[in-house]
């Protein structure tokens, strides 16, 4: 069954199509990969998903329902979550509070219980849940310390952390991997596995061949907004379009 | 019918008068990112030199212009140098430190001028225009309407013409690419509030003869310069020459028929609606058009 | 913003000493300064509502309008309606809130200097429409013989009891704003602060945030402005004009906005400092103008940084018991 339909989905900026009647569907509890070459259009349509930027034209349905018109916080809390291709965390808050921030949909507080303190056990359960990400995220050491702090590769966990927290339905990762060492990255492979195994249906940007190819059973291929290629990650191996925009890129 | 006449000529007079701090207003935002709240209180310094030098000291009018241009410009370029430059980073920061130099320079004012009531100049241009029998513009509005014309062509000129005004209008555009260009961007910084505060000297040497002149006259035209900039569209010079002219129309009829408060408030409320409509305002958005 | 320690022996004496010196001050003082006490306090809770106003990252210029909102709401209610001040205060808060609320609409479709200039230009008129509708409010003059509360038989003309008074309101109010901030609202703001389209990805409506910072930062300037009219038994559009938003900045800004005390440090220090320079009389806004360029190139968090800096200069860094942004 599938979760999320993209229906001939354009987005234009000026003159520049980043997206060109794109068409296609993922199914829930897959692990997506969409790949194509820079500037292909693969965060504009994570944007376009997300409610950050509208269609142009076509529609995009999660669930059965229509996201037109939605905005990103709405979208959110109909479990679609992303991350940014940039590392973007809340530089001056603690790891913890930032984790925290993602706790947002499933214990807000509103002022008269804060004020009053009548959300205790509330907001325990909230810290509970962001104990136990930081803890699978490896990151308990340094929930106290500031986001800005950390090292690159905690960095990007913290990201993934905050979305967790959040207990989407599907995530949107943009380059999880960009600027880590070997090391890293099969780190972060090992904690994508073990997310898409808690039952979170995940589409993935990323460059690093190696890395979708070992996570994704199913790849999305997208070259200059038009959508060039889908199959298995051996039928993509082979693919001759997709090896030609990939050679002519470079 | 002639209430109407009269009041669109004198809206007119009014309205080159707004669009030469306007104008400033919106290029040193422009080039130099930075809301200089100042702006009002330095068109009152060059009301204020007028008074000085011409009511009080006899010097002729136009020299004593060309001093108030020349002392409202190195107060700019000395705020650019001293505050601006280094706070460059934190908009915010140049926006506090401008009113910590609206209040330094009120206090001057309120020093040079002494207690009392509102300076008056007399205006060194006597007699009246008529035109078609009705129509009654005194000599001193016409000078300054001609005045303000020129100096607004003139900056055109500048800005289109010569390879200064073509940095100007690149790093308003986009500062990093400029820098990347090679353009020297501390430069261009000063040349804009360069040119924007002269402007505002000329503007207060222009409405010296026309109005009360006190250490708080610069807050009606810090006020005028917000609607005008916004109306206009932050960021475009063309925009906002337009948008002195049309509100100073607006104003005049609507303070002839409604009384002046009345009309301010439409203008902040018109203001406000241009605002939700678009936010960037309603004409343009860059400079560089 | 999970609060730390509670109650320490120093904190115990802290508290009993700062707690002494408010209750004891005002009998120590001549009648001028006794004013100006109950200025200051009032003055604290606006600079402290302004502050949840910019925890968001947006920086108004329609506070001190709103505290004239709260201001004409008790005056109109007393002059009318005789009401208490039980009532005319938390009334002067609601006007200044839903004026707020109201406002939300236009204001926030705007950041940054858009929104400065919108809220600068809608606190303009509304305070021009005060002196336009002479009827309503009297025009340049105001609404005067707002006649002083009696609560329990105790005449609030005399400033001691209503110092009291005053004081005891204004800590209410800052002990439910400190509340907010350090609670997941606060959090909130925060995350918009530094990043609005992360907290968005993560569900947060952050135009709604906002409002809620704006609505409820106008409520309590709001009851700032209901106490200052209560005490003054009069007001004008003149004492909420943008010169009097300059120095709710000034507070802000001198003290640092970045702690829940800065503002508080600012705007007690600037006016014992504004007293004590007093006799310089027509020089006193140029004194201002020079310090607030002075401090914010070098001293750009505020006086609230300075121990910080000391202890770094002679000391051994950080100290232990104040770890950095512990407020945020
Ligand atoms: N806000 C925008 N305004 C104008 N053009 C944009 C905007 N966002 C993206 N684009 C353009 O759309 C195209 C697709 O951009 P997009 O960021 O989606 O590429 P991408 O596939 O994510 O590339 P990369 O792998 O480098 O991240 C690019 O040509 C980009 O310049
Ligand atoms: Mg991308």
């Amino acid at each position: 069954m599938s979760i999320l339909e993209m229906n001939n989905v354009t987005k234009q900026f000026g003159g520049l199509m980043a997206l060109d009647d794109v068409s296609f569907q993922i199914d829930e509890g897959e692990i997506r990969g969409l790949i194509g070459p820079n500037g292909a259009g693969k965060s504009t349509m994570f944007k376009n998903i997300a409610g950050f930027y509208k269609p142009t034209s076509g529609s995009i349905v999660y669930r059965g329902v229509n996201l037109e018109g939605k905005q990103p916080h709405t979208i959110a809390e109909m479990g679609i979550v992303r991350t940014f291709q940039e590392t973007t965390l809340f530089q001056e808050l603690s790891v913890f509070e930032n984790a925290l921030v993602g706790a947002h949909i499933k214990s807000r507080s509103n002022v008269f219980s804060a004020v009053l303190g009548l959300d205790r056990l509330k907001q325990q359960a909230a810290s509970e849940k962001v104990m136990d990400v930081l803890e699978f995220m490896g990151l308990t050491e340094r929930k106290d310390q500031l986001a800005s702090e950390l090292p690159l590769g905690s960095q990007r966990a913290l990201a993934l952390a905050i979305a967790l927290v959040s207990e989407p339905r599907m995530m949107l990762m943009d380059e999880p991997f960009a600027g880590m060492n070997a090391e890293e990255t099969n780190h972060m492979m090992g904690l994508t596995r073990k997310v898409r195994e808690s039952g979170i249906t995940i589409v993935l940007v990323e460059h690093d061949m190696k890395a979708v190819m070992g996570l994704c059973n199913y790849l999305t291929v997208l070259n200059f907004g038009k959508l060039l290629a889908e199959g298995t990650p051996d039928e993509i191996r082979n693919n001759d379009r997709v090896i030609e925009a990939y050679l002519g890129g470079v | 019918m002639e209430l109407f006449l009269q009041s669109i000529a004198n809206g007119l007079v009014q309205g080159g008068f707004f669009a030469l701090f306007a104008v400033g207003l919106v290029l040193i935002f422009g080039v130099m990112g930075v809301v200089n709240f100042a702006h009002g209180e330095l068109v009152m310094v060059g009301a204020f030199t007028i008074w000085v030098l011409h009511a009080q000291a006899g010097l002729a009018y136009i020299p004593a212009i060309a001093v108030a241009i020349v002392l409202v410009t190195v107060i700019g370029l000395l705020m650019e140098r001293l505050l601006f430059r280094p706070t460059r980073s934190d908009p915010l920061a140049g926006l506090i430190c401008s009113i910590g130099v609206l209040f330094i320079l009120q206090v001057i004012a309120a020093l040079v001028g002494g207690d009392g009531p509102s300076k008056q100049v007399p205006p060194p241009y006597q007699g009246t225009l008529v035109m078609f029998d009705a129509l009654r513009i005194p000599y001193q509005r016409v000078f300054s309407l001609a005045i303000s014309v020129a100096a607004l062509v003139s900056l055109w000129f500048f800005l289109t013409q010569t390879k200064f005004g073509w940095a100007l209008r690149a790093v308003a555009m986009d500062r990093e690419a400029a820098e990347l260009q090679g353009i020297n961007t501390n430069r261009t910084s000063m040349v804009a509030i360069g040119v924007g505060t002269a402007l505002a000297g000329l503007a207060g040497g222009l409405i010296a003869p026309l109005t009360n002149i006190n250490p708080h006259m610069g807050h009606n035209v810090i006020v005028t310069a917000f609607i005008v900039t916004i109306v206009g569209g932050v960021g475009s010079l063309s925009g906002a020459v337009l948008a002195a002219i049309l509100y100073a129309l607006f104003h005049t009829l609507i303070t002839v028929y409604f009384g002046g408060t009345i009309a301010t408030i439409s203008g902040l409320v018109l203001m406000v609606a241009v605002l939700i409509v678009k936010p960037t305002g309603l004409m343009g958005v860059s400079i560089s058009e | 913003m999970n609060s730390k320690g509670g109650f320490t022996i120093q904190r115990m004496l802290f508290g009993a000493v700062l707690l002494a010196i408010l209750l004891v001050t005002p009998h120590l003082l001549s009648f001028h300064h006794k004013d100006l006490l109950i200025f200051l306090t009032i003055n604290v809770l606006a600079v402290c509502s302004y502050r949840l106003v910019t925890l968001t990252g947006e920086w108004s210029l329609i506070h001190a309008v709103m505290m004239g909102v709260g201001a004409y709401t008790v005056a109109l209610s007393v002059n009318h309606f005789e009401l208490a001040i039980w009532f005319t205060l938390p009334l002067a808060g609601v006007a200044a809130g839903l004026v707020a609320a109201l406002l939300c609409f236009p204001l926030l479709r705007m950041t940054q200097f858009y929104f400065l200039i919108g809220s600068f230009a809608a606190g303009e008129a509304i305070r021009l429409t005060w002196v336009e509708f002479v009827g309503v409010f009297g025009g340049t003059s105001g609404l005067r013989g707002v006649e002083a509360p009696i609560v329990w038989g105790i005449d609030f003309l005399d400033p001691i009891p209503y110092y009291y008074f005053s004081l005891c309101v204004v800590t209410i109010c800052l002990i439910i704003l400190y509340r907010i901030e350090h609670s997941r609202v606060g959090l909130t703001l925060h995350a918009i602060h530094w990043k609005a389209p992360l907290a968005e990805s993560v569900g947060v409506d952050a135009w709604r945030y906002r409002a809620l910072a704006f609505i409820l930062g106008s409520f309590f300037a709001g009851i700032a402005g209901g106490l200052k009219v209560q005490y003054l038994g009069s007001v004008t559009p003149n004492q909420f004009t943008i010169g009097f938003m300059v120095f709710i900045l000034i507070w802000v800004i001198v003290g640092g906005y970045n702690k829940f005390y800065g503002p508080i440090i600012g705007v007690v220090v600037l006016t014992i400092f504004d007293e004590s320079i007093r006799s310089f009389e027509i020089m006193r806004p140029a004194i201002y103008g020079g310090m607030l360029i002075l401090s914010i190139l070098f001293l750009p968090l505020g006086l609230e940084s300075i121990p910080a800096k000391l202890k770094f200069w002679f000391g051994s860094g950080t100290s232990p018991d104040e770890p950095p942004l512990s407020d945020q």
